[in-house]
């Protein structure tokens, strides 16, 4: 009597064992072989934008002009072409050279650098989250002025593929983020700097 | 013994990766990758034959590299912070002797001549190669000791 009391007790708790998963989601966690791979893709989205630096390298950032100039005239968002023609270009007398601009060099200074960043965090996976929403930034600026020149998708995948990079911690793997994130972590138990910085590994 | 294993596998991934970056290079693929073979003054005419080289050199010297690395280790366990460190170190190594002091001499320049956009161009990437090593690295050897456990 009390076996069959305890067997028809263990198909209760079963069932609503089940009832409760169905209701809820399961954690899912990444294997080691999951995010070596993203962490892979992390330093080859990296390395595709350290190859970008080349063209546009200070000090004058001369490669970089055309494309400002293009996005100015094709951007999708009305008013972008404006901004872009009282900052990057104000002062500018030429298409095809950056003579006379008056703000050209320190704003195509900051672009760089930025690139730069994206470079050093996804490639070396320091602070890779950072690094990630920067590209997202600087990927969807790229799209809004120069996807409709251009292969619509080359920069749409660009976003993409950056935003994926925002979502799973790749730097932990392959990474300086697989030292960081521990340490940052516990120290954000008492530092809300460390907090803070520990979203962006 | 067992570090000097590793060290050679993850040298070897290590290498493996490095030349698959040159892939992923403007221009056509792998077309970076003779330039291994200069720093050893080897010229093949052959531009596919010199590519192969090229992609097999680098992952020979790696795997060099990977040992360098694990005889390092002196059979020790190896936290993730010295195996960082110790990548990055030797890294920078390989910048120094091959993108630097080889390229360099096989070029018939100075030494030590450097401009900003060849030093672009190999420091981070030296770095980056010495980083994947030690990571990997220290990879294995987690995945050695959960297994033994």
């Amino acid at each position: 009597m009390s076996l069959s009391s305890s067997a028809s007790d263990r198909k209760r708790v079963a069932v609503t064992g089940a009832k409760e998963r169905s209701t809820t989601s399961t954690p899912i966690t990444l294997s080691e072989r999951s995010i070596t791979g993203f962490a892979l893709i992390r330093i080859f989205v990296g390395y595709l934008w350290f190859q970008q630096l080349f063209w546009k390298l200070p000090p004058d950032f001369r490669g970089l002009y055309p494309y400002i100039i293009r996005e100015s005239q094709h951007t999708i968002i009305p008013g972008y072409g404006y901004i872009l023609q009282h900052t990057f270009l104000a002062g500018c007398t030429s298409l095809s050279t950056p003579a006379g601009c008056t703000a050209f060099v320190p704003l195509a200074a900051c672009i760089w650098t930025a690139e730069l960043l994206v470079t050093i965090s996804l490639m070396f996976g320091l602070f890779t989250r950072f690094g990630a929403i920067l590209a997202t930034i600087l990927a969807l600026q790229l799209y809004v002025g120069l996807a409709y020149t251009e292969w619509i998708w080359t920069y749409g995948m660009l976003v993409l593929l950056a935003l994926a990079l925002v979502a799973i911690p790749a730097g932990r793997r392959l990474g300086v983020d697989q030292w960081l994130a521990p340490r940052l972590q516990a120290a954000g138990q008492q530092h809300r700097i460390a907090r803070i910085a520990s979203w962006f590994v | 013994m067992e570090t000097l294993r590793r060290g050679l596998v993850a040298g070897l991934l290590a290498g493996l990766v490095l030349a698959m970056l040159d892939f992923v290079t403007d221009g056509t693929p792998g077309r970076l990758l003779p330039e291994a073979l200069h720093w050893f003054g080897i010229t093949i005419a052959d531009p596919t034959i010199s590519r192969f080289a090229g992609f097999f050199l680098l992952l020979v010297l790696g795997g060099v590299f990977g040992l360098i690395f694990g005889a390092l280790q002196r059979e020790r366990i190896i936290t993730i912070r010295r195996a960082l460190l110790s990548g990055l170190a030797l890294g920078f190594v390989w910048w120094l002797v091959f993108s630097l002091l080889l390229a360099n001499i096989m070029s018939h320049q100075a030494p030590f001549s450097l401009d900003f956009g060849r030093f672009l161009s190999t420091f981070p990437i030296d770095l980056l190669f010495g980083v994947v090593l030690g990571a990997i690295s220290f990879q294995l050897q987690q995945q050695r000791r959960a297994s033994a456990v």
